[in-house]
């Protein structure tokens, strides 16, 4: 008992002025009293010692939670550095890929531009014998035959002109394709596109390899109009999925008997709410275990050095970006068929 | 069913306390004895023999009836209970094989009765002088007898000396045995509920490194100093004598996440020095979920009696005898609240009630299942169907 409260009751115990009730009620009333008092100091000793150990715990809690911001906070720094490092080099991969995929074209490129430039030598040279021929009739003084050779001449600089152009539009179509993509979409004849890339495509491969030779079949839908698209980047996924077809064709001839005639089809074709294009070939077709791998980023089953592993994986980025999807056929020995779906602008 | 408890401080005075009940006629057929390790079990046992009472046993860390709390003594409930509806199983784990004793004390449970439902007391201290793992003896336990069958009940106690601990019956004494009063379910109801308190304090934390009951690692930090240190004994970390469990863990155990959504509460009882490892008393495997505690506040009475009466109220029931097995370190941090809340259950029940301060409890939280709790006050009331 508190020694002040004992002593209370010692006090009343000895007191002889309280009748034995009194004593009796007082006496349960002090030890009620202690009981009360026991349990405020353990409550104030409990309580005490409760929030002191609370409070250490806290703090050295909160410290570590700051160290650990600030160890978070620099991880995040030093991730966005790599961040910024990765995008860095994938948009250097990507120049790569560019830079890869003109290098394919660029004998086709040659070759197509080879064509005009045959043009306005032969024009050219043509139109100087013609205005030699003039001058000869203009000494002669024989003004209507001046007349028509002029004439003869106007039409040979035309079609220098349109030939030029055409040349002209060949290169610059190739700076494009090198070039940074816009972003811009423009109504573009999506089957000129097609058409344009798969014959750059075959003589640029026909201009590295004299003995590549396939069958090129093409189906274009010519319903299907102009659609709104990225011309730079579809022609980019157009051209991957052209020359992927042609490299399998190619690698089968390479083992098969003569019977095997290597073939190519590309297909356009106007659905519902979607345009379609296909490319399709007769090669090996992709392994099973290789599928779910193809649009992967740096996968590629060609020999080192002859691929990139980023056609198919920025193709399908450029789909998407599209709102569009692909997916592909295959069967082994028969051949792959890429399918691009696009929804025309309506549904975009 | 009838009951009656008893207390005294010695042989003479449960002796004395015995034969007083008796007198109107009460004719009690087990007595399950709650005992200081200084009070001689041997002559406890022989007066009971003497009334053809059968005793289930276990020493105790302080134990209690209604209106009485002591340390060092003996509290007694005593039942009358037709002998066909119960039996007194005890088995040794003496040769270290646990689940075989289990198994053969479940089995006869199950060969005496359908549905049995038990009462168990098992060792709080196990044969290398370490905290018992209670939870290994709910997980047999519950396997062997089947996840619908309920038990309830304690692991023994020695007064804090944490030396060596006793469960017996009449005939039988084990410092590390089981012993269990198997009940036939279906004309004794058990009702009770485990409920501990301690409440999570700070950031979850993870185990990263341990190894059986030593922990080196916590959130990859030395356990032993981040313990110390964040409970304010970091000058502790290198003083050998320092008791661990006794002037920290019992205060601030680990509240430690585990199936089904319920928490359990583990314990550093030592440092280990040589391994700078904390000793636990039950295993926490690496990536185990827990956290820092906070010791139950006073209102924890309050909401044990709370529970209490809600299940009363729920299951329009009654009792014929409360058994409480609190945890001793309940004592400590409640102090005079822990005599509260036994009084209150008993209270609240309105039956005579024994109970002691364990060294680990079984049974199942408010729509648990059956588990091992430590820091818990588990309660369970006996009733015969009518």
């Amino acid at each position: 008992m508190n020694q002040h409260l004992q002593h209370i009751q010692n006090f009343i115990e000895n007191l002889d002025l309280l009748s034995k009730e009194d004593k009796v009620t007082l006496l349960k009333s002090l030890k009620s009293a202690d009981k009360d008092l026991l349990i405020s100091e353990f409550k104030l000793e409990r309580t005490e010692k409760v929030k002191r150990t609370t409070a250490i715990l806290l703090e050295e809690t909160i410290e570590e939670l700051k160290q650990k911001r600030k160890a978070v906070e620099d991880s995040n720094d030093a991730l966005q550095k790599s961040l910024q490092e990765l995008k860095a080099t994938q948009s250097q991969l990507i120049q790569s890929e560019k830079m890869a995929s003109l290098g394919e074209l660029t004998a086709g490129i040659a070759h197509e531009i080879q064509n005009p430039l045959n043009f306005v030598n032969n024009f050219s040279e043509v139109s100087k014998e013609l205005l030699e021929e003039m001058l000869e009739e203009l000494q002669n003084g024989d003004m209507e035959e001046v007349n028509a050779i002029a004439q003869d001449v106007i039409q040979n600089l035309e079609k220098i002109n349109h030939h030029g152009k055409r040349a002209d539009g060949i290169v610059k179509g190739m700076l494009q394709h090198s070039r940074s993509s816009s972003g811009v979409k423009e109504l573009t004849d999506i089957n000129v596109l097609v058409d344009e890339y798969l014959r750059l495509a075959y003589h640029g491969l026909r201009a590295k390899d004299k003995s590549f030779n396939a069958a090129l079949e093409t189906h274009l839908d010519e319903s299907i109009g102009k659609i709104e698209i990225v011309p730079q980047d579809f022609g980019r996924v157009v051209l991957n999925l052209i020359t992927n077809a042609f490299y399998a064709v190619n690698e089968k001839k390479k083992t098969q008997t003569e019977a095997y005639e290597p073939k190519v089809t590309v297909e356009t074709k106007k659905q519902k709410d979607t345009i379609e294009i296909s490319v399709k070939d007769n090669g090996y077709g992709i392994p099973k275990k290789v599928l779910d791998k193809i649009f992967q980023p740096f996968f590629t089953t060609k020999p080192t050095g002859q691929g990139t592993g980023l056609g198919l994986s920025l193709s399908y980025d450029i789909i998407k970006s599209h709102s569009g999807i692909i997916h592909v056929k295959t069967e082994e020995n028969q051949g792959t068929e890429f399918i691009i779906s696009l929804p025309t602008k309506s549904n975009r | 069913m009838k009951s009656k408890s008893i207390k005294g401080k010695s042989t003479e005075e449960i002796k004395q306390a015995l034969e007083n009940c008796l007198a109107d006629g009460f004719t009690p057929t087990i007595a399950i004895v709650f005992i200081s390790v200084k009070q001689n079990r041997k002559a406890i046992c022989e007066l009971m023999d003497s009334k053809n009472i059968e005793v289930f046993g276990a020493t105790s860390c302080g134990e209690f009836i209604n209106g009485h709390q002591t340390e060092g003594e003996i509290a007694i409930i005593l039942l009358e209970l037709a002998k066909e509806h119960y039996t007194i199983l005890f088995e040794t784990m003496e040769d270290g094989n646990m689940d075989k004793a289990i198994y053969k004390l479940a089995n006869n449970a199950l060969k005496q009765f359908t549905n049995p439902s038990i009462i168990v007391c098992g060792p709080g201290i196990n044969q290398n002088g370490e905290h018992f793992e209670g939870e290994k003896l709910v997980k047999s336990l519950e396997k062997q007898l089947g996840a619908d069958k309920l038990f309830f009940g304690g692991m023994a106690g020695d007064d804090w000396a944490l030396k060596e601990t006793f469960v017996f019956t009449n005939t039988q004494e084990s410092n590390y045995g089981i012993v269990a009063l198997a009940l036939n379910g279906d004309k004794i109801s058990l009702n009770g509920m485990a409920v501990t308190g301690w409440k999570p304090m700070g950031i979850a934390r993870t185990v990263t490194k341990s190894d059986g009951k030593f922990l080196y690692e916590i959130d990859g930090k030395s356990a032993v100093d981040l313990y110390l240190k964040y409970l304010g004994k970091a000058d502790k970390i290198t003083e050998k004598n320092f008791k661990i469990f006794e002037d920290l863990a019992i205060e601030y155990p680990f509240l430690v996440e585990r199936d089904t959504n319920e928490t359990v509460i583990k314990s550093p009882t030592k440092i280990d020095h040589t391994t700078n490892a904390l000793f636990m008393d039950n295993p926490m495997p690496e990536g185990t979920k827990f956290w820092f505690t906070q010791p139950p506040e006073f209102d924890i009475v309050e909401e044990v009696i709370e529970k209490a009466a809600q299940l009363k109220n729920d299951l329009d029931t009654e009792a014929e005898a409360l058994l409480i097995f609190s945890c001793g370190g309940r004592k400590p941090i409640l102090g005079p609240f822990v005599t509260d809340e036994n009084e209150g259950l008993a209270k609240l029940w309105n039956t005579p009630m024994a109970g002691f301060f364990t060294y680990g409890e079984f049974g199942r939280v408010l729509n648990g299942r059956q588990n091992f709790h430590g820091g818990a006050c588990c309660w369970v009331t006996l009733k015969e169907n009518v």
